[in-house]
């Protein structure tokens, strides 16, 4: 009886009832009609319990950081100087969008922030250049996927409550997974280049960009600071090179290298600056503190010095501090709009997870995941295959079901049948996540789509037709990860969070 | 609020019936659709500052932690507290706005009037559900678990020369009870909607604004 479950759910899913209801009705109607009035008090206590988690608080933490980067301007600052990098390639506009996505995506955790944001500035830019519409809007939905791979994610954060992983070892093993999602998506814009008659961009460098004096000494020091950092980084990879060749020690105390490199990344500075425009220069130091954010979020958890849900509070009050000391983009008065936009997006999220902890709780009584589990051993004892297999499953179930729901429910389902058969648990949790974010751009059930649609004004139908090719792309990122575990596990290795 | 005074045209397709039909729920509707502003307005409001609140308390736990060296053990606790009221007091304005995630391909697809229909028996089947909830979340609450006292949280009336109350669990839970039940009354709200909108298409209902919600996705 209580085997039914999926179905049941699948098919209140379908008829339109809010997934919230939908994964409640249907472990409760199960129930009900099997006589087990009282472990439906169950259902109830799962709802609360599922939300009450530490780990989780980060979900609205990255969205309100997300949330208060956009509205302090930095958007704007981020689509700028990808503009300047990339511009002037063929194409020039659609790349700087994956561009921004990419860098976007260190930001905020949210594929549908990402689409919301740079959609509405760069769709209309990339229609006034001479792309069309619908190009436009398919190449933002598709390079938004990248948000909730490349760290922080919402998604990864979910993974990892409800499968018990290290949120760290996620994030850190979605860096290179996100990067080639990029770097395929250009290839495929130079791909389609022809096909399309995209136009050439020149190099725009926005002209007569002025700093306040506060940004641009901010800005400097920031940049001396992280330059000095990545020679502190490097000459600690040399150091391990060495002591791993020979037995030559060269250990100096950490913050005395500091020091001597800072002088050091000031000369290389100074030498780069003689090289390019004053425009380039300035419209690149404006978004030295806005990209600061990942790296504050990112080193503090490589390091081990604060949680994810640290960090993400960390990330919130940098924004704020940026937002309010530095850009002054922001007002005191516009605090309260900004916090509840992401209080109401939170709680929603937030009572999904709860209703889906409830339903997995529920149907893991009915002993239906062993009988799954077994199911899938038959179909072969090959892990390649199977994730082969399971990849197409889960790429189905992306296209009608939100990232969150579907690795709830089918995480605890899934993942311990692969663990078994020896793949990594976080090289499945990365499978799990990238298939199931890059189906929030798949027809006909894309969230992404949606707001692409409703952001730039084309029809979903339309949009879904010519992010095709863009989806192919990603189909073999994903397949790529898949067969090639280095490519995602070696980051999170290196950092020592995984043996 | 909206007004139903004579100066609409009665569509001569429907009946009188339905108008007069339409008119007593919009009646039954007012003081329900009043309810659920006023709440609305006023969880809004501490929500936001829920959320405020939870980013202040870490962060005060991380400089304890890492500055002073010295752990704090309520920071924890307190701000799962707020995450809870953030989520209960939001749920009923995310539901009355849309912004409970559903797939519409089928009520958009069916012919106007039996996608109507769908969407009142949707709601219905919300409300069921609302109902078990409130009645489990009463239990939850005022029953035997709720009387527990929490670990770290406290009022701490010491300082004033009386005793240390610990904050009983029970102000926790009622979180998610006072979500489920506004958002019982926010689905009432909702089902006499649709019903008006069955009875008469084009009844003059007051607009719901809806924001646009992200989500973790």
């Amino acid at each position: 009886m209580l085997v039914l479950f999926l179905p049941v759910f699948l098919f209140f899913l379908m008829i339109g009832l809010p997934v919230f209801f939908a994964l409640l009705v249907a472990p409760g109607l199960l129930l009900w009609l099997n006589g087990q009035e009282r472990d439906i008090a169950l259902l109830y206590r799962n709802v609360y319990n599922g939300m009450d988690s530490f780990p989780l608080m980060a979900l609205p933490f990255f969205m309100l950081a997300g949330e208060l980067m956009n509205r302090g301007g930095i958007t704007i600052r981020l689509v700028e100087f990808s503009q300047a990098l990339m511009g002037h390639l063929r194409g020039g506009l659609a790349h700087v969008n994956i561009l921004s996505s990419m860098l976007f995506a260190g930001l905020s955790g949210s594929a549908v922030a990402d689409t919301s944001a740079l959609g509405s500035t760069l769709i209309p830019a990339m229609e006034k250049n001479g792309y069309s519409r619908k190009f436009a809007a398919a190449i933002t939905a598709a390079s938004s996927v990248i948000g909730p791979i490349i760290p922080p994610s919402g998604i990864m954060i979910i993974y990892a409550y409800v499968m018990g992983e290290s949120v760290a070892a996620l994030f850190l093993a979605g860096i290179v997974p996100g990067v080639l999602v990029g770097a395929g998506l250009m290839l495929m814009v130079r791909v389609l280049a022809d096909k399309y008659d995209l136009p050439k961009a020149e190099r725009i460098v926005k002209k007569d960009i002025t700093m306040k004096p506060v940004e641009y000494w901010v800005s400097l020091v920031l940049l001396r600071i992280n330059v000095a950092g990545l020679l502190v980084a490097a000459y600690a990879g040399v150091k391990a090179l060495l002591a791993s060749l020979t037995d030559i020690d060269i250990s100096v105390d950490g913050w005395t290298l500091f020091f001597i490199f800072l002088p050091i990344a000031h000369l290389i500075l100074l030498n780069i600056r003689r090289r390019v425009s004053q425009e380039f220069r300035f419209v690149c130091k404006r978004a030295v503190a806005p990209l600061q954010t990942p790296i504050i979020i990112l080193g503090g958890i490589m390091i081990g010095v604060f949680t994810p849900t640290e960090a993400s509070s960390i990330a919130v009050a940098y924004a704020l501090l940026i937002s309010f000391f530095v850009l002054r983009t922001m007002k005191l008065g516009d605090l309260p709009s900004i916090f509840m936009k992401a209080a109401v997006a939170s709680a929603t999220v937030l009572l999904l997870v709860g209703a889906a902890v409830a339903f997995k709780t529920v149907v893991s009584l009915s002993h239906a995941p062993e009988q799954l589990a077994a199911f899938v051993i038959t179909l072969s004892e090959n892990p390649l295959i199977l994730l082969f297999l399971i990849n197409i499953l889960l790429f189905i179930v992306g296209m009608f079901l939100d990232a969150g729901p579907a690795i709830i429910i089918l995480g605890p389902i899934l993942a311990p049948v692969f663990i078994d058969l020896g793949v990594h648990p976080v090289h499945f949790a990365i499978i799990m996540s990238v298939n199931l974010t890059v189906g929030l751009a798949t027809p006909p059930m894309g969230l992404v789509l949606f707001v692409a649609s409703s952001v730039s004004g084309e029809r979903v139908e339309t949009i879904s037709r010519a992010i095709l090719p863009f989806l192919a792309v990603e189909i073999v990122v994903i397949f790529m990860i898949t067969y090639f575990p280095a490519l995602s596990m070696t980051i999170p290795r290196l950092a020592g969070f995984i043996k | 609020m909206h007004n139903f005074d004579g100066n609409h045209d009665n569509d001569s397709s429907i009946n009188s019936v339905s108008w007069t039909i339409a008119r007593a729920l919009s009646l039954v509707m007012t003081p329900v659709s009043w309810l659920n502003k006023l709440v609305i307005a006023i969880s809004k409001q501490l929500a936001w500052l829920a959320l405020l609140f939870m980013v202040i308390m870490i962060l005060l736990q991380v400089f304890f932690r890492y500055v002073l060296n010295d752990a704090l053990a309520w920071p924890d606790e307190a701000a799962r507290l707020c995450m809870l009221w953030m989520t209960g007091l939001m749920a009923p304005f995310a539901m009355r706005t849309g912004g409970f995630v559903a797939i519409d391909m089928l009520p958009r697809a069916l012919p106007n009037r039996l996608a109507q229909v769908l969407t009142l028996f949707l709601l219905t089947l919300s409300v069921i559900v609302l109902i078990y909830a409130i009645k489990f979340g009463w239990k939850h609450t005022m029953g035997f678990g709720g009387n527990f006292a929490s670990s770290s949280l406290k009022l701490p009336l010491d300082w004033f020369g009386m005793d240390m109350i610990r904050l009983k669990l029970r102000y926790v839970y009622a979180s998610l009870l006072f979500g489920v039940t506004f958002l019982f009354t926010v689905t009432i709200e909702l089902i006499l909607r649709s019903m008006i909108t069955l009875m008469v298409p084009n009844f003059p209902l007051p607009q719901i604004t809806s924001p646009g919600t992200a989500g973790a996705n």
